[in-house]
């Protein structure tokens, strides 16, 4: 666990110390603020609704940059070998990186929360709702640096890991969309059930379910063990 | 301290280290010679753990590198070939790091850092960030990270790649310091750098062990550059007759220098007092101008090893 957690301070100060951490802060509060207006003004509603289903496509965007140094940056620097013959176990490598980049997530996502002051001031919005579409956006968010970071590490080109992640991420987010031309029930379920947008759509609605929450924390689970596991077969 | 037992590592159908074991005992700095791609830095990455080998077993400290890699670990110090640096982070920051993830407690991190910035001379630079610094000090880093946390074992690849004289000099003291008490395994292509520190020799190339022992029983073991040179006033056919009579001398190559001198190379057996014979033998009947003993440098005997083993390698592949 003191492993974990050195990898975590160092992954924090590398993240603050190169300019992409304040790039994707600058261009998600950007990006936030105007869809919050547009949907704002064009609908004359004061809810999160849309700008949440917004907020999920420009996270998949902007996903890899967080996530593509995460090993590729350790290959490329020579550090790998370091890490790999420091006593860590690959898991605490890969947690201490996750949780690293959760934290860069979590600050994002808690400045996007400027939007509600308005929403707030002029308005009468449903906390309820609001609280679980944000909670849905952190489970979606942690499934997708899994996801990033995965990749990450299976290559030691920065740009390749990224050029990988986003039309992942963009096929889990779309894939609902083909539920309606499959012919069986059971593949319209299996598209339902691996679709990003479907289980986020939960979430907005002020629905909280435990099969949706469930399906972001497998993926996750799953996003790192394979992680984990790549990095002992590479040993 | 260190123990490979028959190790090798193949990638696919290529294999890099072929059958290697060796030894390095607690207070002993063993060099490891090898020209490039000689597998010196496969074996410093198996022993590190940053690899696994195909087959054979490594113990670092007494702890099976497959089984006990963690407590392995944590007795390792281990400077790669390029210096695994973090550019964004500053010295004290990166060792910090390090030194935590080594076990370093909270109380001791100040004293700990201190003592591996004074011994490899980073107080100039201990707040600059890693990417300003030059070579020499990116290369000193490296080693003050292999050096936290009091390991048993150094593991150094071409620790003074990169550094001018002075640097080198220092460095040496470094290691030779820490070899007084732990393990080290240092490679290098620097020659006179082995003779300076090190107790004992490894040869390796095309992935083979070819021999390991001090310098000095290498170059004794070498008797193809164990050689007597001599200058003598006297004719080429004579000479080279006299000298082949000498007990001891098995070979003999005679040539004509200007002005009536002749030089003669002779080849004689290792520990034998064969100067002295040729000397007495020359002296009856012409005058002797110089006789010396030929050491074989480290140099000549590495160079044998190596293009004795590359030529076997071809034999082998034709």
């Amino acid at each position: 666990m003191n492993g974990t957690l050195a990898i975590y301070r160092k992954e924090l100060i590398q993240y603050f110390r190169s300019p992409i951490a304040y790039f994707v802060l600058a261009v998600f509060l950007l990006g936030t603020g105007y869809f919050f207006l547009y949907n704002i003004f064009s609908t004359g509603i004061g809810t999160m609704d849309e700008t949440f289903r917004n907020m999920g496509i420009l996270l998949i965007t902007l996903t890899p940059l967080i996530t593509m140094r995460l090993f590729c940056g350790e290959y490329t620097g020579r550090t790998m070998e370091l890490l790999m013959t420091l006593p860590l176990r690959p898991w605490e490598i890969v947690l201490g990186k996750y949780l690293g980049a959760v934290t860069i997530f979590l600050l994002m996502t808690a400045a996007t929360g400027i939007n509600l002051v308005p929403l707030y001031l002029f308005g009468n919005p449903e906390t309820k709702t609001i609280l679980s579409g944000y909670i849905g956006f952190v489970l979606m968010g942690m499934a997708c640096l899994a996801v990033g970071q995965f990749f990450s590490s299976l290559t030691h080109n920065q740009i390749v890991a990224a050029l990988i992640t986003i039309p992942v991420l963009l096929g889990f987010w779309f894939i609902g969309h083909l539920q309606a031309y499959q012919n069986t029930p059971a593949m319209r379920e299996l598209f339902g059930y691996l679709s990003f947008s479907l289980h986020f759509s939960d979430f907005i609605r002020g629905l909280l379910r435990s099969e949706a929450a469930a399906f972001y924390l497998v993926v996750v689970a799953i996003a790192l063990t394979l992680n984990t596991s790549y990095l002992q077969w590479r040993r | 301290m260190i123990q490979l037992e028959s190790v090798s590592k193949r990638y696919g159908s290529k294999t890099i280290i072929h059958d290697i074991s060796f030894t390095v005992a607690k207070g002993e700095i063993v060099g490891f010679l090898g020209p490039n791609g000689a597998g010196k830095t496969t074996t410093m990455r198996v022993i590190a753990g940053a690899t696994t080998p195909t087959s054979g077993r490594v113990t670092v400290a007494g702890f099976d590198m497959a089984t006990q890699n963690e407590q392995a670990a944590r007795r390792l110090g281990y400077l790669p070939e390029n210096p695994p640096l973090y550019d964004v982070l500053d010295v004290t920051t990166y060792l910090r790091f390090v030194a935590k993830v080594k076990g370093v407690p909270g109380s001791a991190m100040r004293a700990e850092l201190d003592r591996v910035v004074y011994a490899c001379r980073l107080e100039a630079v201990v707040t600059r960030e890693i990417y300003k610094l030059s070579k020499g000090y990116r290369q000193r880093v490296g080693l003050a990270q292999a050096l936290l946390g009091n390991p048993d074992v150094l593991l150094l690849d071409e620790p003074t790649a990169g550094l001018d004289p002075g640097q080198i000099q220092e460095t040496r003291e470094v290691i030779r310091a820490f070899g007084e008490h732990g393990a080290v395994l240092l490679s290098t292509h620097i020659l006179p750098e082995v003779t300076l520190i090190c107790k004992r020799v490894a040869i390796i190339n095309g992935g083979r062990l070819l021999a390991i022992d001090s310098p000095v029983g290498l170059q004794q073991a070498s008797e193809r550059t164990n050689s007597v040179i001599l200058e003598a006033g006297a004719e080429a056919e004579p000479l080279r007759q006299e000298l082949l009579a000498v007990q001891g001398v098995t070979g003999v190559s005679v040539t004509a220098l200007p002005g009536d001198l002749v030089r003669a190379e002779c080849q004689v057996e290792a520990g034998s007092g064969v100067e002295a014979r040729i000397a007495r033998v020359i002296a009856t009947r012409w005058s002797l101008h110089r006789l010396e003993r030929q050491q074989p440098t480290l140099e000549n005997v590495f160079l044998r090893y190596v293009t004795q083993s590359t030529r076997a390698d071809r034999r082998e592949a034709a």
